[in-house]
C-alpha cells in the first residue's frame, strides 16, 4: 500500500506538485512557501461537507482592526498572532491556550497603518513576530517566552512597521515592512533564525551607483516607499526568495519622481543566501494610482504552449493577474479579474501597459478599480487537482484627485484623495470569488457577492474551496462548480485566512473570524450599513461529527 | 433627555465661534492634506480606516486637543509640532462644518494644493547633521544606538537632553565614550556575548548584543551563562569611523545644537 503510494507519488509530472501542498500541518503563512494554500487533506470533501459542525471556538479578545492572520499549526499546535502584538499558542484538537505573549508598544506610540498582524512564522521550535514598532521577535515555540527581539529601524523614523507574517526558510527569518504611503525608502531584510544576526537587506529603491537608480528624479528615491509589506515565497531548487514590491510614494502624484520607479510594482527575485537581485519583472512604471504590487507570489510549474514552465502568478492590486517565468522573470501573460477596470486599456505582447488613464493634479477623475483594489491584500488559492486558480475580485470605483505635495521623512505621502463612487462603470458594486486558468484567465464560475469578499481563499484535495464574507458567512464552494455547499456563520466578517489541518488523523477546517481593516472602513462609503459590522477576534474550527465515517 | 442636553453642549461652543470662511477655507485644505489622506478620515470626514467626521457632532475643545496631543496607542497622531495653532483652529472650524453635511454626500474636488506649509523648526546649518544622525544607509548610525528627539533604538544614553555634550572636552566621548552595562557574557555552550545589558533577573540577563548591527536584544537564560565580566572590547570610536572628519563635525554640531535647545 505505501509502495503503492510511493508509486504514484514518482508517476506525477512534477515532484513539486506534492511540495506545494499541505497535508497534517499549515507550516507557512501561505500554506507552503509556495503560497498555494492547498491542502492534500480530503476526509472533509464535497461528499460529507454538509456535515460539518463546529469542533471548538477560541476568543482572543483583541478586536481592534479585527483578526486578519492565518494561523499556522505544527504537530499538533495552532499559532495565531492577532492586533497589538499579540501572539497565542493552542492546542489545535482541543482549543485550549497553552502560552500567550504581548509585545509592549513605547507609551504613547502613535500606530499607523492600523494595529492589526497577519500571522507569525514558526521553524526550528521558534515562533517569529514582526511588531507594529517595527521590531522582529523571536519566541521559543514551547514556552512563548522571548528569546531575541531586534529593532529593524525605529518606526517614528521610516513611519514604517511589521503587519505581516515573515517568511522562515534555511534558518533565516525575512520580512519586509509597510511603509509606501509615507516618505520612506523601502527594504527587505534577512536575520539569522537563531541569534537575530542581521544578514542581509534588499532596498527595494536602489540607491546612487546601482542599477534602477536613473528611474527616481532628484532625491525622490529616498522617499519613493516601495514597501514589501506582504509575506515573500520561496523556491528551493531555484535558491530564490519572490518578494513583492508595492507603489511608489507620493501615490497619486509623481511630479517629482519622474521615471519608471524601480523596483516599485515589481517582483523581485533575490537569492536567499545573499538577498541579491537575480531578475525582477515591473508590472506597472511609474505607478500613479497606488497600485501596489504586494500581494503573494504563487509558485506553480505548468505546461505553457507545450513546455512546462516554472511559473509564478501574482494578483496586482488594479485588477490584472501576472504570469512571469520564476526562473528568469521573462513575461507570459496578463489577465483581469475584474469588469471595472479603466487605468489602462490593456495589456500588451510583452507586458507593456496600453492606453494609460492618470490621475491629474487638482481635477477630479474616475478610476476603476477603486484604490482598496480590484482584489484586496487576502490571498488566492491554487489547486493543481482541478487546474484552477481561485481568486477573490472587487467591482468599484472612485473619484480621485492628485495633488503636488513636498516629502516630509517617515511621515503620510498620498499626492491626492480619493472618494468611492455608488455607481461602477458597469453594473453594481461588489464581490466575487472566480475559477480562473492561471495563465489565460478563462473562468470556469463566479460566485457573487453583495460585498467584496476580504478573507483568503484555501482549497483542498476534498475538492472544496472555503473563504468568508464581510457578514460572518464561512462557508464551502465545491470547487469544481462553485455551487455553495455549506455555510455557517461566525458572527463577525471575515478578513483572515481560512486553513486546514489534521491532528491524530482527524481533518479540520479553521478560520479568523473578526470584521476589521482599512477597507473594512473604505467600505462604508459605498455601503453605509458597514459601519454596523461588528468586531470580532476568534478562531472558528470546524470538524466532522464523530464517529468519522 | 441627556441627549438633547449633550447636544446643547455641543451647539453652544459651535455656534458662539462664527468661524470665517477663509479659516474653513484653509482648514478644508489642511484637512485634504493631512487628514482625509490615505486610509485616515476620507475625503470631506468619509471615514476610511479612521472615524467618519461627517454628520457628527464634537466639541471644539475635543477636537483641538485630539489634533494637538493625538490620541495615544491609535493612528491618532499628534500634530503640535507640525501645525500652528492657527491651522488647528482652521481645522476645527473646517470639520465644524461637516457635523451637519449628509453622512454620503461626494466631497467637493480638491482644489491644488501647496507643497508644504508646516512650520520648519530645524535651521538649515544643522539639517545635514540630523540626517546623518539618522542615515539607514549607514550601518553604524548614530541612531541605530541611541534616542534623539523620540527616535532611535535606546542601547545608549538618550542624547536628547544631554548637557554634559556643552562641556568644552565633551567631544572625547566619540572616542572613549562607553555605555553603562557593558559586559561580556561567557556561553556554557562555548562563545560570548559581547554588549549592553538591560535586564537582569534570577532566571535570565537581557543585553543589546553589539557584535552586529542593528544591536540584537537577546533573552539569555542565567543558567546557560558561565562567566561575566565587566570587560568587553567595545569603543564609542568604530562605530565613530562610520562617518568622515567632515560629516561627524556636523552630526557633533546637530546633537550639541539640540541638547542646549530649549524644549517644550
Amino acid at each position: 500500500m505505501i509502495r503503492a503510494a510511493v508509486l504514484i507519488l514518482l508517476a506525477l509530472p512534477a515532484s513539486f506538485a506534492q511540495q506545494g501542498a499541505t497535508a497534517e500541518d499549515w507550516p507557512h503563512y501561505g500554506g507552503q512557501v509556495s503560497a498555494w494554500r492547498y491542502s492534500s487533506l480530503d476526509q472533509i470533501n464535497g461528499a460529507n461537507v454538509r456535515r460539518l459542525t463546529a469542533a471548538w471556538a477560541f476568543q482572543t479578545g483583541e478586536t481592534e482592526g479585527g483578526l486578519q492572520a492565518t494561523p499556522i499549526v505544527v504537530d499538533g499546535v495552532m499559532y495565531l498572532s492577532t492586533s497589538r502584538n499579540r501572539v497565542f499558542a493552542i492546542d489545535a484538537a482541543s482549543g485550549r491556550q497553552l502560552w500567550t505573549y504581548q509585545f509592549p508598544l513605547p507609551k504613547g506610540f502613535t500606530i499607523f497603518y492600523g494595529p492589526w498582524n497577519r500571522g507569525v512564522a514558526v521553524s526550528g521550535g521558534r515562533v517569529f513576530l514582526g511588531t507594529l514598532d517595527n521590531h522582529l521577535v523571536a519566541l521559543d515555540a514551547k514556552t512563548g517566552k522571548e528569546i531575541w527581539r531586534v529593532n529593524i529601524e525605529d518606526a517614528g523614523q521610516c513611519g514604517c512597521n511589521i503587519t505581516a507574517a515573515p517568511l522562515v526558510v534555511k534558518g533565516k527569518v525575512i520580512a519586509g515592512v509597510t511603509g509606501g504611503d509615507s516618505a520612506h525608502r523601502g527594504y527587505i531584510n534577512a536575520f539569522d533564525a537563531r541569534t537575530g544576526k542581521h544578514l542581509w537587506r534588499f532596498w527595494t529603491i536602489p540607491g546612487p551607483g546601482e542599477n534602477g537608480h536613473e528611474t527616481w528624479a532628484g532625491d525622490s528615491w529616498k522617499y519613493g516607499g516601495g514597501a514589501a509589506w506582504m509575506t515573500g515565497s520561496f523556491d528551493e531548487e531555484l535558491n530564490l526568495t519572490y518578494w513583492s514590491v508595492g507603489n511608489p510614494a507620493a501615490d497619486f502624484w509623481g511630479g517629482n519622481r519622474k521615471g519608471d520607479n524601480l523596483y516599485t510594482d515589481s517582483v523581485v527575485a533575490l537569492d536567499i543566501d545573499t538577498g541579491k537581485l537575480k531578475w525582477f519583472h515591473q508590472q506597472i512604471p511609474h505607478d500613479v494610482w497606488d497600485w501596489d504590487t504586494a500581494y503573494e507570489n504563487v509558485l506553480i510549474d505548468r505546461e505553457v504552449d507545450g513546455r512546462m514552465r516554472k511559473l509564478l502568478v501574482n494578483v496586482n492590486k488594479g485588477g490584472y493577474t501576472f504570469i512571469v517565468d520564476r526562473a528568469t522573470g521573462e513575461f507570459i501573460a496578463a489577465w483581469p479579474l475584474v469588469k471595472n477596470l479603466n487605468w489602462i486599456a490593456g495589456v500588451g505582447q510583452k507586458g507593456e501597459l496600453l492606453g494609460r488613464n492618470e490621475p491629474v493634479a487638482g481635477k477630479s477623475k474616475i478610476i476603476c478599480p477603486s484604490i482598496g483594489g480590484g482584489r484586496s491584500w487576502n490571498q488566492a488559492a491554487w489547486s493543481p487537482r482541478t487546474s484552477m486558480f481561485y481568486s477573490t475580485g472587487i467591482e468599484w470605483c472612485q473619484d480621485v484627485t492628485a495633488a503636488p505635495e513636498l516629502p516630509k521623512p517617515g511621515q503620510v505621502y498620498f499626492g491626492g484623495t480619493f472618494k468611492l463612487t455608488l455607481k461602477p462603470l458597469q453594473g453594481e458594486p461588489g464581490g466575487h470569488l472566480g475559477a480562473y486558468d492561471p495563465v489565460t484567465g478563462k473562468r470556469a464560475w463566479l460566485y457573487e457577492s453583495k460585498y467584496p469578499l476580504l478573507a483568503s481563499v484555501l482549497a483542498t484535495k476534498g475538492d472544496l474551496v472555503f473563504t468568508g464574507d464581510p457578514e460572518g458567512n464561512f462557508f464551502a464552494l465545491d470547487a469544481r462548480s462553485g455551487k455553495k455547499l455549506w455555510s455557517f456563520n461566525t458572527g463577525s466578517g471575515h478578513r483572515g485566512g481560512p486553513i486546514t489541518y489534521a491532528v491524530n488523523g482527524k481533518q479540520f477546517v479553521a478560520t479568523p473570524s473578526g470584521w476589521g481593516s482599512a477597507l473594512a472602513g473604505l467600505l462604508t462609503q459605498i455601503w453605509p450599513e458597514a459601519e454596523e459590522f461588528r468586531s470580532g477576534s476568534a478562531v472558528f474550527v470546524f470538524a466532522l461529527p464523530e464517529p468519522v465515517p | 433627555m441627556t441627549r438633547w442636553f449633550s447636544l446643547l453642549a455641543v451647539w453652544i461652543p459651535l455656534a458662539a465661534q462664527s468661524p470665517t470662511s477663509s479659516s474653513v477655507a484653509r482648514g478644508d485644505r489642511l484637512f485634504a492634506q493631512g487628514c482625509a489622506v490615505g486610509y485616515c478620515h476620507g475625503a470631506a470626514g468619509a471615514a476610511a480606516r479612521s472615524p467618519r467626521l461627517r454628520g457628527r457632532a464634537f466639541e471644539r475643545s475635543y477636537l483641538a486637543k485630539v489634533i494637538r496631543d493625538g490620541i495615544p496607542n491609535t493612528a491618532m497622531p499628534a500634530w503640535r509640532d507640525r501645525l500652528t495653532d492657527a491651522d488647528i483652529n482652521a481645522l476645527v472650524d473646517y470639520i465644524a462644518t461637516l457635523a451637519n453635511a449628509p453622512v454620503e454626500a461626494t466631497a467637493s474636488p480638491a482644489e491644488s494644493l501647496p507643497a508644504n506649509d508646516s512650520p520648519q523648526t530645524m535651521p538649515a546649518e544643522h539639517a545635514r547633521g540630523r540626517e546623518l544622525f539618522f542615515d539607514l544607509t549607514r550601518e553604524s548610525r548614530c541612531s541605530v544606538c541611541h534616542r534623539l528627539d523620540g527616535i532611535g533604538v535606546p542601547v545608549g544614553p538618550d542624547i536628547t537632553n544631554v548637557r554634559a555634550l556643552l562641556e568644552p572636552d565633551a567631544h572625547k566621548v566619540l572616542r572613549f565614550g562607553r555605555p553603562r552595562g557593558l559586559r561580556t557574557l561567557t556561553l556554557k555552550e562555548g562563545g560570548q556575548v559581547q554588549g549592553v545589558v538591560t535586564e537582569r533577573t534570577s532566571a535570565h540577563i537581557r543585553i543589546y548584543d553589539l557584535s552586529t548591527l542593528p544591536p540584537v536584544l537577546r533573552t539569555i537564560p542565567v543558567s546557560s551563562v558561565s562567566a561575566q565580566t565587566r570587560q568587553s572590547a567595545w569603543r564609542h570610536s568604530t562605530p565613530a569611523r562610520a562617518y568622515s572628519q567632515d560629516e561627524l563635525q556636523a552630526v557633533w554640531d546637530f546633537v550639541r545644537w539640540f541638547a542646549a535647545k530649549p524644549k517644550q
